[in-house]
């Protein structure tokens, strides 16, 4: 049966979820040098074309298909053959399957456009747009199914992923690592310091992310329920906590709170409650968006003395807040805040915090691995870093031809 | 009443409503740094000005009771009798709703016509053309179309607005291209977009309201609102995919405002056929209309007309697309309110909707041309040459965008 007030709540989250992919290309671009700033956005946008074409013939049959040995779905929706506008008896039973496969859709587009801060600034469009792609096929969507497919083998053996811990940060947060890895740092990375361009675009796009987020999470719930509450509440609470622990941790050590620091660690908390936001009380998500702040701020600090060029951070944010947000999970998980949940470690479970270690575990060797191979394919066969005298003349003239600012 | 319905479409009207800010976005990255204020003020001041014509006569005239097919009376002016009951547009959700919903739809149509004659109008002759294309133009088309009105009544199908909106204001950019003229230096020096960066938040933002403005247009949140949400974004991601890639195989480099003008035209393609249409179709229609607008576009320089933002070839091709699409695709076993097209063997349907497109057009470009012609007797439709070498944001509102 379709109920019009989950329908309604599940279709506007998919706008929202929708909305967070130009925000974060406002928050990357805005980061960069003048010079990338377009190159920079467009590698966030052009995602909303690839992979909603992608997710229409391959993405959502291979995520959401028939199981095939709780490692794939099959072909059989190819081209979204019999999704209608019936209910899916398995996904979200009170609306469409269409409105499920589009919301869907929206954190698949995402997911690749935030691999791109790691190795802004210097690679070519069209190995991108390749590389983007096949990471879509081979990565997420076999990582979407093992947790959130129906029969899915870590869903099976109970790792719970409530909005993307898993599936979207820790993802693209390993495979950022790969990225820097093998493309190596920045033309004179270390040697001059690269400020951002434009620091109220990051806000902007901060804003952006933040508003979009509830969509994310808070529609995760698939219905517009008490889950759904609880999980918008938690994502608001630990947004805020991340940004206040990031700031006070940079009055503390640097002397003066900075409003990147402050755009940071919001998104640092945001993607951190994630895996959490509806299985964890009020309580809980400040203490993970507070933890969130304290480590993510740590963990970029460090990348610099380990010489990675993770150019936006994506490792440090995105990398070590899913992990972190999942590891939170096994432990501040609550069945008396959400019955369909788990209990986790303070609850007497500790059982279920070694779950999410596993489930850690697989998604980041396997992303890991994946990730590194394609990068060295594409790398060996179209070649990923642009020519020094282009990259220093910038993406948006080598690669697009265009200036973004013109007086 | 339906309080899911309800929650939907307060949702939806507000999304639209954030359309025109975005366009204001979109619009204002692309002019000089000298008029980016005065292209953000066009689009801002739709809000004001059309929201008051829309309470006192615009809500009546559009959806009144009708008057022979061509208008409605003034029955509903002041919105007499316009209420939290269910009117007869709408049964789930209350009435007042409903107008507000279709009020973001008149804001924003004169707003899309700005990017025609960016960069050179008087602001108060602006003022004077918004109030009467509205009231001219806009409210008699949507009375036609959705009212109850002619249009209507022999059976065209227009899910969105493609033709109250998006052929409308393409017809009349037109003829206020060809008006006001070319910009002082167009064709002699290049105009470059002054900020990008801000097309494009323009665009994310257009791209976000355009699903309250396609899967709203449902007025229920159900099965077709579900069916328009998912044809907008794969129909505006194809297009943008085949506008950058007939860029880098006839330019050379795929550019981002060719992704962000791609996305647009997808939109405005996918907006009349949204609700009638499987998502297989919605892919055509977005790769052609992507392709097709991109080619339109760059006519302009070979006709020599300034359509300073492209309002003509993103939406008045794209609209015009999407009209005949709509009789190609449609398709009754996706929306068994709607009709089936000329794939699903009814040809008649594709007759129609290019005779609808065909009529909007005649009429919309010769109203167009008497208020524009009326303006600039009385008033004089374009700023001096000095006030357009100095920009309008000096001249028309004593202000400068950026003071760095």
């Amino acid at each position: 049966m379709i109920n019009t007030g989950d329908t309604a709540f599940i279709l506007a989250a998919a706008g929202l979820v929708l909305l967070m992919t130009p925000g974060l290309a406002l928050f990357y671009g805005g980061m960069v040098r003048t010079k990338n700033v377009l190159g920079t956005i467009m590698q966030s946008f052009i995602m909303i074309s690839l992979i909603s074409i992608e997710w229409v013939y391959l993405g959502y049959t291979m995520s959401f298909g028939p199981d095939v040995g709780g490692v794939i779905g099959n072909l059989s929706w190819f081209a979204l053959c019999g999704v209608g506008t019936a209910p899916s008896p398995t996904y979200a039973t009170t609306i469409p399957q269409v409105v499920f496969m589009i919301y869907q859709c929206m954190f698949a587009i995402i997911t690749p456009a935030l691999i791109t801060g790691a190795f802004a600034e210097r690679v070519r469009f069209a190995p991108f747009v390749v590389f983007s792609l096949a990471w879509a096929i081979l990565v997420y969507n076999p990582v979407c199914h093992w947790i959130w497919g129906a029969g899915g083998w870590l869903a099976a053996r109970g790792v719970l992923d409530f909005a993307g811990g898993l599936v979207v940060h820790l993802t693209c947060g390993t495979a950022a690592l790969a990225a820097v890895m093998v493309i190596g740092p920045r033309e004179s990375y270390g040697k001059t310091s690269f400020m951002p361009h434009n620091l109220p675009m990051t806000l902007m796009g901060t804003g952006l992310l933040w508003f979009g987020w509830f969509g994310f999470n808070g529609g995760s719930a698939l219905a517009a329920n008490g889950v759904a509450a609880t999980a918008f509440t938690a994502t608001h609470l630990g947004g805020m906590a991340g940004m206040a622990m990031w700031s006070l941790m940079e009055w503390l050590n640097s002397g003066k709170p900075t409003t990147l620091g402050a755009a940071s660690g919001a998104i640092a908390g945001l993607a951190t409650i994630t895996p959490a936001a509806g299985f964890v009380g009020p309580n809980s998500a400040i203490a993970i968006g507070l933890l969130a702040g304290f480590c993510c701020y740590y963990a970029v600090s460090l990348k610099n003395r380990l010489g990675f060029d993770d150019s936006l951070d994506v490792v440090g944010i995105h990398g070590l807040g899913g992990l972190l947000g999942t590891v939170c999970l096994g432990i501040f998980a609550s069945k008396a805040v959400n019955p369909g949940g788990a209990d986790g470690l303070l609850a007497g479970n500790a059982n279920f915090l070694f779950t999410e270690l596993f489930g850690i575990l697989v998604v980041g060797v396997y992303t890991f691995v994946i990730s590194w191979i394609l990068f060295k394919v594409i790398n060996a066969t179209m070649g990923l870093r642009m020519i020094r005298e282009s990259e220093v003349l910038g993406l948006d003239q080598a690669e697009h031809s265009e200036s973004a600012y013109n007086t | 009443m339906n309080t899911g319905d309800t929650a939907f479409m307060l949702v939806a009207t507000a999304m639209v409503m954030l359309m025109t800010p975005g366009l204001a976005l979109f619009y204002g990255g692309m002019v000089r740094s000298k008029n980016v204020l005065a292209t953000i003020m066009q689009s801002f001041i739709c809000l004001g000005i059309v929201s008051i014509l829309w309470v006192a006569f615009g809500y009546s005239m559009a959806f009144g009771p009708d008057v022979k097919g061509l208008i409605g009376n003034l029955d509903w002016a002041g919105l007499k009798g316009v209420g939290t009951t269910p009117g007869p547009y709408s049964a789930t959700i209350p009435h007042l709703l409903f107008c507000a919903f279709q009020l973001m739809f008149a804001v924003i149509t004169p707003a899309l016509i700005t990017g025609a004659f960016a960069e050179r109008i008087k602001f108060t002759a602006f003022l004077a053309f918004t109030v009467l294309w509205t009231t001219l133009v806009y409210f008699p088309i949507c009375h036609w179309v959705w009212g109850g009105g002619w249009v209507s009544s022999h059976g065209g199908l227009d899910f969105a607005g493609g033709t109250v909106i998006h052929i409308n204001s393409g017809a009349a950019a037109l003829v206020a291209a060809l008006m006001i003229g070319k910009r002082q230096g167009w064709g002699r020096e290049p105009f470059h977009p002054h900020n990008l960066g801000m097309t494009l938040l323009g665009a994310g933002i257009l791209w976000f309201g355009w699903f309250g403005f396609n899967a709203g247009s449902a007025l229920s949140a159900g099965e077709i609102a579900t069916v328009a949400f998912f044809a907008t974004q794969v129909a505006s991601g194809a297009a943008a995919l085949s506008w950058i890639v007939m860029e880098w195989l006839t330019q050379g480099k795929p550019t981002t405002l060719g992704a962000a003008s791609g996305a647009i035209a997808g939109l405005v393609a996918i907006t009349p056929a949204s609700g009638f249409v499987s998502p297989g179709s919605a892919i055509i229609i977005g790769l052609v209309a992507g392709a097709l607008c991109y080619f339109a576009v760059l006519q302009k320089s070979k006709l020599g007309y300034d359509d300073a933002l492209d309002v003509v070839g993103v939406h008045g091709v794209g609209g015009f697309w999407g009209a005949l699409a709509t009789g190609i695709f449609a398709s009754t076993a996706i929306n068994p309110g709607g009709k089936d097209g000329l794939l699903a063997g009814n040809p008649a349907l594709l007759g129609i909707q290019a005779m609808d497109a065909i009529t909007t057009i005649v009429y919309s470009m010769v109203v167009t041309y008497i208020i524009l012609k009326g303006i600039d007797i009385f008033i004089g439709l374009r700023v001096n040459k000095e006030d357009e070498i100095q920009g309008l944001d000096l001249t028309q509102h004593s202000e400068t965008g950026y003071s760095l």
